[in-house]
């Protein structure tokens, strides 16, 4: 049940993000609506299936790889199409829609079924642990879509194009909702990382283990804490900003996919 | 007035050449040339305009000029009996007269004469042909230029009835389309921008170096949209108090200005030195954003040639927009006017047809007058003589007798000029030197020809 909901929102994903290309080459009207409605519907389908999942197996379905990339995805589209009332950010769909479409991908990828957890692995942290991670992620990703938007946004004004079709919010705003994503991101990444330190020395009793994937989440930490610091301490702001944080966001994908494509560990959902 | 009887003069059919006056126009405008070649060949300031003028007004074939030096557009405008003669003559001069190379502009330049010229000088003045349409501030310029050009005395009777023509139709078109009031001016282009960049502009502070017409208006523009306040510079430091005092402004010394140049999130420039070196530096705006902690900067270079030097746009957070770069957001709005412009061309293209039969009107006008002057010096002549058998008559009489053949002079006069008159709204120019010819007309212009 939960899975074939989740394939229609995988194609509803999939809608979104060929209208909103097709939008980008060949501007028309229609297609610009289609887009967003197709993201709304693929959201609706989201959170049904995220339901059947819940009440299948009584508790939030987050602690596996594949639900927890569902969540994310799911998280990244509900926030977007809130922002974009208040926002005029509605063109970013063309950003949010192929994330969407790659998370729900991923996920249906590493769908298990049931995940059963070793008996010692359970505890109240683990939920919470995934959950700040996830919530962070999040908050990443939509700092992304606005810095891609800000570098498109600073080039035609830099470029003095600005009768371009897309429009977009004001550099000053992108900029803004930029810094405002990260700190939050930062903030429950960094929470994140110490319930996942304390929560490891509980179980294994020790704080760090040399699992790649967690070593790339220390690269992610260090970009985005140096863009944080940056604007704070010496007012790095705007392309530089933006820049860095399309790097921080490359690594976080590192670490989220490649690794656990590649690398078996803790993280994978295997729990060696 | 000397102009005014040379014009006729030279417009008589009987005249050696024959020809019809007409209105010549060489220029370049902002759709095909880029600041820096209209910045080479701008007459800027008063000096160089008079001197433009005299030069071009008494170039071989041109009977009057006037110069249009904005900064999108450097037009010569003049009447001519020799259109061909006047703009080659005035393509030469441009060249030689700004020192540029004839190659560099050449290629851009336009000629236009006839009612294709007179069209032109209407939409310039109805700010159909501007950067932006609908833009105020051409009919402005363009009523400075004229008053240049009669300033010097380069314009006579054709100029001013064609310059006032334009004027007319700019007000009617201003009254009669929505182009206007649903235009974008420079000055609120520059506000579009500003908001693409700040999202709002309340509560922001801009500075106005060099206190120009232009950037005058776009300050004003600017406070009217939120900006919180207003830093004025300008070389003559009165002018700078001047403008301070009239938008609620604060004014700078010319020579600190940099100092106080963070402060502003946009910055605008007027008139420039005129002399190529650039107000604004690279040095100082790098300055400006290191004491800002790289807040964004928004520099709008209003003067041609440019104050503000182009490389700054190269520094991060910082937009710098010349004129030119204004003229791409002219372009968005300009397909939503499409309907009102058609609306303004069709005033525009009435306009022209009157004027232009006035102009030609006009090539009979001296005829006229001096078929006029012809029998009436007669009559007086006439009446001189026989004043010896008159004299017995009181002085009652002698009025009767005087307005019974003025009566008499005029019956006669009558239809003929009427018919001259309607004849020549064809150009019929074979008629008017019949008529020339029967009354001996020429002698009487080429008299006046030498007298001059």
């Amino acid at each position: 049940m939960d899975l074939n909901l989740l394939r229609l929102a995988i194609l509803a994903y999939l809608v979104s993000t060929a209208t909103c290309a097709l939008d980008l080459l060949a501007p028309r009207p229609g297609l610009r609506w289609l887009g967003l409605n197709a993201l709304r519907v693929g959201a609706a389908l989201h959170a049904c299936s995220i339901a059947a999942r819940f009440f299948a197996a009584g508790h939030f379905p987050i602690t596996s790889f594949s639900d927890s990339l569902s969540v994310l995805a799911f998280l990244i589209v509900g926030a977007f199409l809130c922002l974009q009332m208040r926002w005029p950010i509605g063109s970013l769909a063309v950003v949010i829609g192929p994330l969407a479409f790659m998370g729900t991908l991923g996920a249906h990828a590493f769908h298990r079924g049931q995940a059963t957890m070793p008996a010692h692995l359970q505890s109240a942290l683990l939920p919470v642990h995934v959950m700040l991670a996830v919530l962070g992620n999040t908050l990443f990703s939509l700092a992304f879509a606005v810095s891609l938007a800000y570098l498109v946004q600073e080039r035609r004004l830099k470029a003095k194009r600005v009768a371009g079709r897309m429009h977009l919010p004001a550099l000053e705003t992108l900029d803004q909702l930029n810094h405002r994503f990260l700190t939050w991101g930062l903030s429950l990444f960094t929470l994140a990382i110490v319930s996942g330190i304390v929560w490891a020395h509980l179980v294994w009793g020790r704080f760090w283990s040399s699992e790649p994937r967690l070593m790339w989440a220390m690269v992610t930490w260090v970009v985005y804490a140096i863009v944080f610091q940056g604007r704070v301490m010496v007012g790095m702001r705007g392309r530089r900003a933006a820049a860095l944080t399309i790097v921080g966001f490359a690594t976080l994908v590192c670490s989220l996919i490649g690794v656990n494509f590649f690398t078996p560990g803790r993280h994978g959902g295997t729990f060696g | 007035m000397a102009n005014r009887r040379q014009v006729g003069v030279r417009g008589t059919p009987g005249d050696a050449s024959g020809m019809q006056l007409d209105i010549v126009i060489v220029g370049l405008g902002h759709q095909d040339t880029t600041v820096d070649i209209r910045e080479q060949l701008a007459f800027a300031g008063n000096g160089a305009l008079e001197a433009g003028l005299r030069r071009f007004a008494t170039l071989p074939g041109v009977e009057e000029a006037a110069i249009v030096s904005t900064c999108n557009r450097v037009e010569i405008v003049v009447c001519s009996g020799e259109p061909e003669r006047a703009g080659d003559s005035i393509e030469g001069a441009l060249a030689e007269h700004r020192g540029v190379a004839r190659q560099t502009f050449a290629p851009h330049l336009y000629r236009l004469r006839g009612r294709e010229a007179v069209r032109h000088l209407f939409r310039v003045a109805s700010s159909l042909d501007s950067m932006i349409v609908g833009e105020p501030q051409i009919l402005g310029q363009l009523k400075d230029s004229y008053a240049a050009s009669a300033a010097a005395g380069a314009s006579g009777t054709v100029l001013h009835r064609c310059f006032h023509s334009a004027f007319a139709v700019a007000k009617r078109v201003r009254r009669e389309t929505a182009i206007a009031r649903k235009a974008v001016s420079i000055a609120s282009a520059a506000v579009e921008l500003g908001r693409s960049i700040f999202d709002t502009l309340d509560g922001r502070s801009a500075m106005v170096i060099g206190a120009g017409e232009m950037s005058t208006l776009t300050a004003r523009h600017l406070l009217a949209n939120g900006v919180r306040s207003l830093l004025v510079t300008n070389r003559t430091f009165e002018r700078a108090v001047e403008l301070a005092r009239e938008c609620g402004g604060t004014p700078v010394p010319f020579d600190q200005f940099s100092r106080y140049l963070h402060l502003a999130d946009l910055v605008v420039g007027g008139a420039g030195d005129g002399d190529g070196s650039h107000l604004l530096t690279h040095a100082m705006v790098q300055q400006a954003l290191r004491s800002r902690k790289q807040a964004p900067m928004f520099l709008i270079d209003l003067a041609v040639p440019r104050s503000f030097a182009p490389e700054i746009n190269g520094l991060d957070n910082v937009y710098l927009y010349d004129v030119d770069d204004l003229h791409q957001v002219a372009d968005t709005n300009r397909e939503e006017r499409g309907r009102e412009a058609e609306k303004a061309e069709r005033i525009v293209v009435q306009a022209v047809d009157r004027f232009w039969r006035w102009l030609e009107e006009l090539d009979v006008v001296p005829v006229i007058v001096a078929l006029r002057q012809k029998i009436e010096a007669i009559r007086t002549r006439e009446l001189a003589r026989a004043g010896a058998t008159l004299g017995s008559l009181s002085s009652e009489q002698r009025q009767a007798v005087d307005y019974l053949t003025g009566a008499i002079v005029n019956k006669i006069l009558h239809e003929p000029v009427t018919r001259l008159r309607r004849r020549t709204a064809g150009a019929d120019s074979h008629f008017v030197r019949m008529v020339c010819d029967l009354f001996g007309l020429e002698d009487h212009g080429r008299s006046d020809d030498t007298e001059e």
